[in-house]
This record gives structure tokens, sequence and C-alpha cells, in this order.
């Protein structure tokens, strides 16, 4: 396998505070990667560095996107590279629906790579064909983009998005925090559906929740701003077993 | 050419309409009467004043400001509730970008001789430059007693999380810019301006 992702010497600030400090991090095509570490750690900083969240000030290092810099990329470069974050807390974005916001995306990524807009009635099926997988009603998908929605309904929401744009690389960002065991099915069920050869995962998370669902290759343990141990599945059990003071 | 400070009179039953120059209105409503008036300013001033002048007599004012380089512009819209029983709405949103700076004055006035008067006023204002200003003055002369009367105003740069959600997923910052640009303004505006809206945001998103 090829690296999809490779972070090398990473350290980025968000206004004076330095949070990533020398963050190496390799993550190869097909992968499902886990980074798991205590509050406060940096994971979210990671994530909302490598989407390009403009509050965060890499200082040293690079990270590689398939081999491309993906630093001197703006957030939705990056994104129609298939760079794809599943937030945390979705934003709401009141007057605008989701149906329309994900044809304008999808579109987007269509003209990135040179291909025409897809036309209304292809548009239609497949979003149907997605929602109807992943339990999103006609209703929700005319509604504003996750107005109104419960904690658990905007993460099956951030599923769903990540299942019309087909990312490369989906990065989830605590997407199992305040999810019900129903809800965390679902987004479960929905990764599990996306796994495959060439699509990677970075699945961020303090504890094992949604890792019982998806079973990752890879899990890398974060402390203090960098990565300080990777191994395979086993390590979840450990983290679990007795914390992450022994790491 | 198109008018770039357009106007639409939707209703206008029992309203003299006075229009004494291009930037000022007189609007007199009288008993029953019902005014409905929509206005875009892009770079002129606008001066608007209305007399609810009897029983049950009705206003709804709408105003977008959509404005950029070094526009200065001076919007006073004056609801004078000069009978009892009558109603007034004012809603006003705007964008300004550039050097350019707006001043809203508000006015709803009810004396104490008009009980049971509805009078209300909602302003948004989106600075989307650093150099831009907008200023917002309500004024609200409340002297009768027994009246529903509300006011509010908003005045802020876009939210810079929205415009990053928007373009993590694929969409580029000028077009979600626009698309946070429409939906704050909403249908506030009616579909006989939406090309020359439509027009301001590509050029100023």
């Amino acid at each position: 396998m090829a690296a999809l992702l490779e972070i090398k010497n990473l350290h980025a600030k968000v206004g004076n505070k330095e949070i990533l400090k020398g963050l190496n991090l390799i993550i190869e095509a097909g992968e499902v990667h886990a980074i798991m570490g205590p509050n406060g750690c940096g994971k979210s900083t990671l994530s909302a560095v490598i989407a390009g969240h403009p509050a965060y000030v890499v200082t040293e290092g690079e990270i590689l996107f398939k081999g491309e810099d993906l630093l001197k990329m703006t957030p939705d470069e990056r994104a129609n590279k298939g760079v794809f974050l599943a937030f945390q807390h979705p934003i709401e974005l009141p007057g605008v629906s989701l149906a329309q916001f994900l044809k304008t995306a999808l579109n987007a990524k269509r003209k990135a790579n040179g291909q025409d807009p897809i036309d209304a009635v292809a548009f239609m099926k497949y979003m149907n064909v997605r929602a109807t997988a992943l339990g999103i009603s006609n209703e929700m998908l005319k509604r504003p983009v996750n107005v109104g929605f419960s904690g658990g309904e905007k993460k099956r929401l951030e599923t769903f998005q990540m299942a019309m744009l087909e990312p490369d690389f989906c990065i989830l960002d605590e997407m199992d925090s305040g999810l019900d065991v129903d809800a965390l099915k679902v987004v479960g069920q929905g990764v599990s559906v996306m796994r495959e050869d060439k699509r990677s995962f970075m699945i961020i998370t303090h504890h094992d929740d949604l890792l019982q669902y998806v079973k990752p290759d890879k899990v890398s343990i974060m402390r203090d701003g960098v990565i300080i141990k990777t191994a395979g599945a086993e390590l979840v059990k450990e983290v679990e077993a007795s914390g992450y003071d022994k790491f | 050419m198109t008018n770039s400070n357009p106007f639409l009179i939707h209703t206008k039953d029992q309203v003299v309409v006075k229009n004494p120059d291009d930037k000022s209105w007189v609007f007199e409503v009288d008993k029953n009467g019902n005014l409905w008036v929509d206005f875009l300013q892009m770079d002129a001033d606008l001066n608007v004043l209305v007399n609810l002048q009897g029983e049950d007599a009705k206003c709804k004012i709408n105003c977008a400001y959509l404005t950029n380089k070094n526009n200065n512009l001076n919007i006073d819209i004056k609801v004078l509730h000069k009978y009892k029983k009558t109603t007034s709405e004012q809603h006003i949103k705007g964008i300004a970008t550039g050097e350019s700076s707006v001043s809203f004055k508000g006015v709803i006035e009810i004396p104490k001789s008009c009980p049971k008067c509805d009078g209300r006023q909602h302003h948004r204002g989106l600075v989307l430059s650093p150099k831009a200003k907008i200023e917002a003055v309500p004024q609200l002369e409340i002297w009768a007693d027994d009246v529903v009367c509300s006011h509010g105003s908003a005045i802020g740069p876009l939210d810079a999380n929205q415009l990053f959600y928007l373009q993590t997923r694929g969409i580029s910052e000028k077009e979600a810019k626009k698309i946070l640009l429409s939906s704050f303004l909403g249908d506030l505006m009616p579909e006989e301006f939406s090309d020359t809206i439509q027009k301001w945001m590509d050029e100023n998103a």
C-alpha cells in the first residue's frame, strides 16, 4: 500500500498556543486508522489542520496528500482532492436546504475533476439511494442543513454527506461523542459500507465505542501534540484496560 | 439601463403616495388602508415617511441595502402611528463591503392618543470587509399604553465556521459566501430584484 497521507514533524498553533508539537503520521490507502488520546491532546486540532481551518497556523512541518503539499491548498481544494471532515459539532446553515447544499458540493467536486454538472434527475437518484440506506427521510433532505436536528441525527447527516461525496480520505472527528447505541450503529454501518481498497479513514476518538463497529487496521495513541505509539487493533483493548497514563 | 435602487409597491390600498425627489417617499395611509413596499438600496440614500392616519391602517416596509466601494448610504425610515389601532412592520437587512458605510435610522412613533397600536422594526447587517461600517440607530418613541412594540438590530461579520464548513464540502470561498449571503437575505426581496441582487453577489462576494 502507498501512503495516502503523510504528516512530517507537524507543528501548529492556535493564537499563541502551540498544540501540535512535531507530529508524525502515515496513513496508507485503504487503511482505517484510529487516533486515540485523552481530551486536550490535540486530536481535533489535527483534524482541523488537515481540513484547513483558518484559525490554526502551521509553523513547521508538512502534510502530503497523494504526494501533494496539502498545506498549500484552500479547504475546498483539499475537499475536491478527496479529503472529507465529519465534524464533531456540525455547523448549522439556516436557509440552505440539505439537498441544494449537497448538489452544490457534488457539482463543485465534478467541476474540479473536469466533469459537467450532474443533471437533476440523476442527482435525485444518486441522493435517494444513499439517503434510504442511512435512514434519511425526504423531509430531512428539504430542511436547512443541521438546523433543528438532534446530536445523533446530525452525526447521521455527516455520514450521509460523506456517502454523497465519496471522498478518498474520511476524517471522523469524535463522531461517537454523545451518541446513543442506535446512532452509533448507523454511523458504524455507514463507515463499514464505504470501506474499500482505495478509501482511508482516520477515526478520532477517546474511547472505543465506534471502534466496536468499525475495526481499525491501525491505532495511534496521541498525547500532548504528538503520536507516541502506533500498533494494530489490539492497542484499543490496551487503552480500554489501562487508560492513557501508561503510554 | 437597470435601476440600481429599485423599489416595488405591492399594495397601496387607501394610500396617497408622494415622491418629492428620487430619494424621498411619503406614504399617507388612511382608514383600513394597507401599504406594502420593498426598497433595494445600492448607492443612494433613502428617506421614507409613513403616516398611519386612520383606524386599522397598516404598513409593511421591507428594505435591503447592498453597498460597496466608498458608498455612503443613509437609510431613514420613519413610521408615525397617528391613529389608534394602526400596525407597522419594518424589515431591514443589508450587506456592506469595500470601504462603504451605512447609517440606518428607524423611527417608530406612537403618541399617547393612539392606543392598541402595533409597531415592529427588525434590522440585521453584515459587514464583509474590515473597512466597511454599518451603524443602526433605532429610535422608538412610544408614549401610549396598551401597545405592542418590538425592535431588534444585529450587526456582524459572516460566520467563519459556516464558511469553513461549506468549504470543507468542496465549495469555493466565493460560492460559499454567495450561499451565506443569499440565505441571509432570505425572501425579503421580491423575485423582480433577484437579477440585480445576484449580479451584486457575483461581483462582491
